[in-house]
Parts: C-alpha cells; sequence; structure tokens
C-alpha cells in the first residue's frame, strides 16, 4: 500500500479551486472573510515614527472582535498596521517577519524598513490584489526614519503622514489640518491619537480601542490599548440562570475513569518485568 | 483597458432605495406597552446623524417606530399622521389603536409595486386597556404580538426578547408557571440592555437611545420613577399616559 | 467567446491618472509630472513622484496603474544595473526603453501602464521614447502621456519648436503640464520635473500655488462692473430662483 504523502508544498494550496468554482456557479457564493474595516495611520515626527491602530474587526455589518492587535510585529525596529481582510494581513506580515529575520541572520545587518517594504510590494504584486492587505509599513533603520503604505495590488507611496482602511479619510482629515515637521513624541502621540479617534467615531468600521506604537532610533513603545474611550457599560439586570433552567429529556450517569484488573499468568512476572522508567 | 471590455451588454440601473440601519423594538405589558428605538442613521460606513427619531407619536395611546429606508419612513409617518388628523376632523376623537394598524395595512399595500421600505412597528393601549404591539412588513402583513424587534440588529435582539419576554428554553422553577406579562421596571431594564448589548455588536446601531412608555389610563406607572430623565407627554390629566425616556448610547 | 473585463479585476487599484511628458532639447532632455494619485474619488497621494529613476540618466514617467508600473520599474532598474556590471559601461535610453516595452507587450493582457521613458547617453545624446498602452515603442522628440495629455496636445503642435534651449524647454513643460493639470480632475499638486543631461540630473520643484496661470475665466457675477443696474438685478433674481 502506498503511503499517503505527509509533504506539503509551499506556498498555497489551490485544491479546492475547481470545486469552489463550481459551487460558486452555481450560486453558492464563498464564505465572507473576517474583514478589518479598520482606521490605521503612521506619522513621523522628529525622534521617529508613530504607527496607530483601531481594534475593532468586521464580519459585514457585525463586530467579530472588539479589542483585536492591528499593530504587527516584522522586526524589533520595524512595525506593520494591517487593514483589509484580517487573515492576509496576519499572513503577510507574518511571513515577512519571518524573511526580515532570516535576511538580517544572513547578511549579518540589522534590517531596513525598505527590504521590507520590497517584499511586502513583490508580494502582493505577484497575488494581483487577490491578497486583500493594504498596509501601513513604519519604522527606524541605518537611513533614519521611513514611513510607507502599500495598497493591495502591491503600490506603496512615501510619505511624512499616511491613513489606510475604511476610516482614512477621518484619519487623513485630522492629518491635513494638524500634520507639522518635528513634532515632538508627545505632540505627536496626541495627533496619532485624534487621527485614530476621527475613525473611531466617525467610521462605522472601525471603533473600540486606539493602539500605538512609537519607534525610535534607540527603542520600539508598543503602547497596547492606549485609550479606551468606549468601555463596556454596566447593564441593567444580571442574566445568570437558575440551575435547572434548561430541560432534559433523559439523564445517564457514567465513570469515566476505567479500572482495569491485571492478573500475572506466570509467576515470574514481577521479577522480569521491564523497567520502564 | 482600463475603461473595461464593452463587448458584453452592461445594464445600469438607479436604485431608489436605501438602508440607513439603526433598530426599533417594542414590548407589551398588561396594561402598557414601551417602543425603543436607537437614534443613529446611518448609509453604508458613514453616520449621517447621532440623532434621528425613529419613534413618534402619533396619538395619546399610539406611538410607531418606523426602520429601514429613512427617507420612506418619514414620510410614511407623516402621510400616516395626516389621515390621523383627518379622522379626528370627522369623528371628533382620535382613531384606536387597532383601527391605526388596519389603516397602516392598507396604506403599505397600497404601494405593493413600489413599496415603502420600512419596517413599522406600533404599539400602544387597545380600547379596552391592555398593551398591545403590531408588527408589519414592508407591504402591509401584520399580526398583533407581545415584543417585536425589526431592523439591523433584529437577529441579534428578537432570540433575547423571545428568551427573556416569552420565556422560550427556560424551564420554570418546580410548582412556579412563567409570567405572561412582565411589571414595566423589568421591561424596561431589557429594552435598555437590549440596545447597549445591540451597539456592542451591531455597526450600525448606536448613539442614542429613544424610549416611549404609554401606560392605560387609570393604571399607576409603578417602576418608572426609578428610571432618571422620564419626561411625560400626557396631554390629558386622566386620560392614558405617555413618557419619554432618553438614554445615550456608544458612539464607536 | 470569453472576454475578460479588466475594469472589474482592477477595482479599487490606485490609478496615477495622471499628466506626464518628456522633451528633448540639445543638451538632454526635461521630464516632468503632475503629483495626483487616486482610488475612485480619493486622492491617496497629492505630492506623488511620478518621475522614476532607472539609471543614473534615464528616467522614466510613470502612467496608468501604480502598482504596474512600479512594479515593471522596478524590474527595469535591476535589469539595467545588471546590464551595467555586464557590459561595463551605461545602457543607451534606447535599451531601457526596449526592456519597458518587452515587459509591457508580452504583459498586454495583465498590465495597465503607459510610460516614456527618457534620458541621455554616449550613441544619440537625448532621446525620448513613448511606450502606451499596448506595449508599442516610439522614438519622438517630446512626448505626452496620461489622462490629462488628451486636453494638451493640440498646445503642444502648436506651441514646440525645434532647437530650444534648456530654460525655454523647461518652461513648455511646466505650461503644458499647468493647462493639463487644470483641465483634467485626475491630474493636479504639484509639478515636478528633471532635466537630464551629459553631466548632471537636476531635479526641479513647482508648489501647488505657484503654477503657471492662464485664461481663468472671468467672474461674471458679483466683482464685475454691471453694465446697467437693470441688468445686474436680473442676473442676480435669476440666480435667487
Amino acid at each position: 500500500m502506498a503511503t499517503a504523502s505527509v509533504y506539503s508544498g509551499p506556498g498555497f494550496d489551490f485544491t479546492n479551486e475547481v470545486r469552489n468554482n463550481f459551487l460558486t456557479d452555481r450560486g453558492i457564493p464563498l464564505p465572507k472573510a473576517t474583514s478589518t474595516g479598520t482606521t490605521i495611520v503612521g506619522c513621523l515626527f522628529k525622534d521617529g515614527i508613530i504607527l496607530g491602530a483601531d481594534t475593532r474587526a468586521t464580519e459585514g455589518p457585525i463586530v467579530a472582535d472588539k479589542n483585536c492587535e492591528k499593530i504587527h510585529y516584522i522586526t524589533d525596529n520595524i512595525r506593520c498596521c494591517g487593514a483589509g481582510t484580517a487573515a492576509d494581513t496576519e499572513f503577510t506580515t507574518a511571513l515577512i517577519s519571518s524573511n526580515m529575520e532570516l535576511h538580517a541572520l544572513s547578511t549579518g545587518r540589522k534590517p531596513r524598513v525598505v527590504t521590507a517594504m520590497t517584499m511586502l510590494k513583490q508580494m502582493l504584486f505577484r497575488y494581483q490584489g487577490h491578497i486583500g492587505a493594504a498596509l501601513v509599513l513604519g519604522g527606524v533603520d541605518v537611513t533614519g526614519p521611513q514611513l510607507f503604505t502599500i495598497h493591495p495590488h502591491g503600490s506603496t507611496d512615501k510619505l511624512p503622514y499616511v491613513t489606510m482602511g475604511s476610516g482614512s479619510l477621518a484619519a487623513m482629515a485630522v492629518f491635513e489640518a494638524q500634520w507639522k515637521p518635528n513634532m515632538e513624541r508627545a505632540e505627536a502621540l496626541d495627533l496619532v491619537c485624534a487621527a485614530i479617534s476621527a475613525g473611531i467615531f466617525n467610521d462605522l468600521g472601525s471603533g473600540s480601542n486606539v493602539d500605538a506604537c512609537v519607534i525610535t532610533a534607540s527603542h520600539t513603545e508598543m503602547l497596547r490599548n492606549f485609550v479606551k474611550p468606549n468601555e463596556r457599560v454596566q447593564k441593567e439586570r444580571s442574566y445568570t440562570f437558575r440551575r435547572g433552567t434548561t430541560e432534559w429529556k433523559k439523564e445517564e450517569i457514567r465513570a469515566l475513569v476505567v479500572e482495569e484488573d491485571i492478573t500475572h499468568i506466570t509467576g515470574r512476572g514481577t521479577e522480569e518485568a521491564m523497567d520502564t522508567s | 483597458m482600463p475603461d473595461g471590455s464593452f463587448a458584453h451588454p452592461q445594464q445600469r440601473q438607479f436604485n431608489p432605495y436605501s438602508d440607513n440601519g439603526g433598530t426599533i423594538l417594542a414590548i407589551a405589558g398588561a396594561d402598557f406597552t414601551v417602543i425603543a428605538g436607537d437614534t443613529r442613521q446611518s448609509e453604508g460606513y458613514s453616520i449621517q446623524t447621532r440623532y434621528a427619531p425613529k419613534v413618534f407619536r402619533l396619538t395619546d395611546r399610539a406611538v410607531l417606530a418606523v426602520n429601514g429606508f429613512a427617507a420612506d419612513g418619514n414620510m410614511f409617518v407623516k402621510k400616516v399622521k395626516q389621515r390621523l388628523e383627518w379622522y379626528r376632523h370627522a369623528h371628533a376623537k382620535d382613531m384606536p389603536l387597532r383601527a391605526i394598524a388596519r389603516l397602516i395595512q392598507t396604506m403599505l399595500y397600497a404601494q405593493r409595486f413600489f413599496p415603502y421600505y420600512v419596517y413599522n412597528i406600533l404599539g400602544g393601549i387597545e380600547e379596552d386597556g391592555t398593551g398591545a404591539v403590531y408588527s408589519f412588513d414592508p407591504v402591509g402583513s401584520y399580526e398583533r404580538e407581545a415584543c417585536r424587534a425589526a431592523g439591523a440588529a433584529q437577529s441579534l435582539v428578537q432570540p433575547f426578547l423571545d428568551n427573556q419576554i416569552y420565556f422560550k428554553n427556560q424551564k420554570a422553577a418546580p410548582g412556579t408557571t412563567h409570567p405572561a406579562h412582565l411589571p414595566l421596571s423589568d421591561v424596561l431594564s431589557i429594552v435598555i440592555d437590549s440596545f447597549t448589548s445591540a451597539t456592542e455588536r451591531h455597526i450600525e446601531v448606536g448613539d442614542g437611545l429613544e424610549i416611549y412608555v404609554v401606560v392605560a389610563q387609570g393604571r399607576s406607572p409603578q417602576g418608572l420613577d426609578a428610571f432618571r430623565g422620564a419626561q411625560e407627554l400626557s396631554t390629558q390629566p386622566n386620560g392614558d399616559r405617555m413618557f419619554i425616556i432618553r438614554r445615550e448610547l456608544k458612539k464607536d | 467567446m470569453e472576454t475578460i473585463d479588466i475594469a472589474h479585476l482592477k477595482s479599487g487599484e490606485v490609478n496615477l491618472g495622471t499628466s506626464i511628458m518628456a522633451v528633448q532639447f540639445k543638451d538632454g532632455v526635461v521630464v516632468g509630472a503632475d503629483s495626483r494619485t487616486t482610488t475612485g474619488s480619493y486622492i491617496a497621494n497629492r505630492v506623488t513622484d511620478k518621475l522614476t529613476h532607472v539609471h543614473d540618466r534615464i528616467y522614466c514617467c510613470r502612467s496608468g496603474s501604480a502598482a504596474d508600473t512600479q512594479a515593471i520599474a522596478d524590474i527595469v532598474h535591476y535589469y539595467l544595473q545588471l546590464h551595467t556590471q555586464m557590459s561595463g559601461s551605461p545602457p543607451p535610453v534606447h535599451t531601457a526603453a526596449t526592456m519597458f516595452q518587452k515587459l509591457c507587450y508580452d504583459n498586454k493582457d495583465a498590465l495597465s501602464a503607459g510610460i516614456i521613458v527618457a534620458g541621455w547617453d554616449k550613441e544619440l545624446g537625448p532621446s525620448v521614447y513613448n511606450i502606451p498602452l499596448g506595449g508599442g515603442l516610439f522614438k519622438q522628440p517630446w512626448a505626452i502621456g496620461g489622462s490629462g495629455s488628451t486636453y494638451v496636445y493640440g498646445y503642444c503642435d502648436a506651441t514646440y519648436q525645434e532647437g530650444w534651449d534648456r530654460d525655454q524647454t523647461v518652461e513648455f513643460v511646466k505650461n503644458t503640464l499647468s493647462l493639463a493639470m487644470s483641465r483634467d480632475g485626475s491630474s493636479g499638486g504639484v509639478i515636478r520635473m528633471c532635466v537630464i543631461t551629459e553631466d548632471k540630473v537636476e531635479r526641479l520643484f513647482v508648489p501647488g500655488d505657484q503654477l503657471p496661470k492662464f485664461w481663468q475665466g472671468k467672474e461674471v457675477l458679483g466683482t464685475g462692473v454691471p453694465r446697467s443696474a437693470e441688468l445686474a438685478g436680473a442676473v442676480a433674481m435669476a440666480v435667487d430662483a
């Protein structure tokens, strides 16, 4: 009998392509992916880069996760905010993070932001927009602070302040009104919070809390849930149920402890027993 | 090539409808009715306004909640109010609740092939003094019920109401039965919790909450005083009494 | 027959609905572009640099899909570096243009890219190559491209003359782009230009509030002195109605 192959090749598995196309033609649509209808931003300031994100993930009009993380780790000095299809942003950033670590190991140099940007754009371009990842990439390297946006089709932009996701217009309005060169850390952090808050309150796809990440030449500081302007309110009633509320049709109690009696057939059983310790 | 291929015929059509989100709900008690709706009006991912009422007072004992396409909803309420005004001029009294329900049915069905894109819930007090809720589909099918949720978060709220109002999937404690009607204070708590929960998990629900309470003539609005900021809207000194309670909801 | 709707496949794509141009003169070439990148009606980048370096003395102007043109430019940039290392001398502009042309022609079904390649080389001195949508290759003394170019063909034909010097060429590029940007909604922002000569590449920048101005229409209402008070009254009433 042939052994089933346990090897799976690299990259995506297209096994179900034909079947899924057939189902789509028969009017059965593909399941909807969790999208991070999002507000993500990045902003240059005097000492480096600040990235910001909201924490709402949606499936259509339903909130799938009220406190998800959208600022992903690439390297110690590079982080990436993701908008679009949640799975795509998580996997592309994880893959590039992994490749950046290998690249750093093989070159023996501290990784550069352009390297991550080039890897991401080449991957997204190869998949012609089918990987729905819209990214804000920021970090500080040997060439100084760097900030990029990467669109799902693989185009990139390099700007001093950037926004992406469904709340990008709300956030960009704040940046266009208030951003200026060489801001201090506190001032820039306030501006990033204001931009994300504009998205949280004015864009239905964005909500809950503000995450921020301050990257400078010497240090990276992840400020998870930096502002929490949408705490859950106290309920009017408690909804605990009396024991026995759920009806049942039959009751069966089974012992889950298995007992086994061992009878030694030969008399020498004990002394010749294998030492299993 | 960026301008696309014209090898196939293309069809374009104007769509006069849109969905403005939001949720409404009504619960009937033994001698009162609670009708509520959030105040957010949205289109797509944008908020059009944080305060657009969806619940309207029709008479001293009838309240109508409309949800769906806001422009149709507002126009429909306007026309219902006009018909009720004409009724007052002709008969020198307010139209009874069950008659308003039937009127709404005929008005909706008149637009069978170009419907008002709205879900209506009518609440109030019947002539026999009982609380009543009537719910409608966009083309006029209706029924009287004890409770109903409609709109964006219907699928979140209605199962909760089935469980808490109708006690679905709940076995009563031995030797007891579930009550047929809940007291007003319990109903108000359930209504508020329905909306705070819908706000948590549905992006189109939030900003504000308006709750109308209609209490039958001669009955005391017990428990209402426990709710801060209840404002009385009654016009007759000893007729049915109407109150409104406003609450803030989360704005994200 | 099965046709692929390219417009549908690329929905939501970032576009360089652009005004770009390149003009040669005796000592070199001037390349220029607006700075607007759009996704639908949203300006994704208002200070884009569409003048892309592919070698020391060869630049390209990109129009069409931002992703496609960036990818092509990156590939050509890579091949030109390789070419330089192997041949030991800087590549001719024609070589770069041919690389662009080959990529654009071979992948014409998958790309939306209109590219102008311009630069200076030892063989020909200054040269301008136009590679429009289908992947053709045309050597021209001047070339314009992008959505905004359709508005200014007449202006260019009427204005361009051989034998200009550097400053005259720069003025021509600046004026043409300003006219294109004022008529085309998908173009705008600032003007970026590069003057490529044997000695150096010089970058020029015109801010959005310092673009050359042409006839801008005249105030019909309000500030204009009315020919008679009666007429002014009539106009005002028409506006109120």
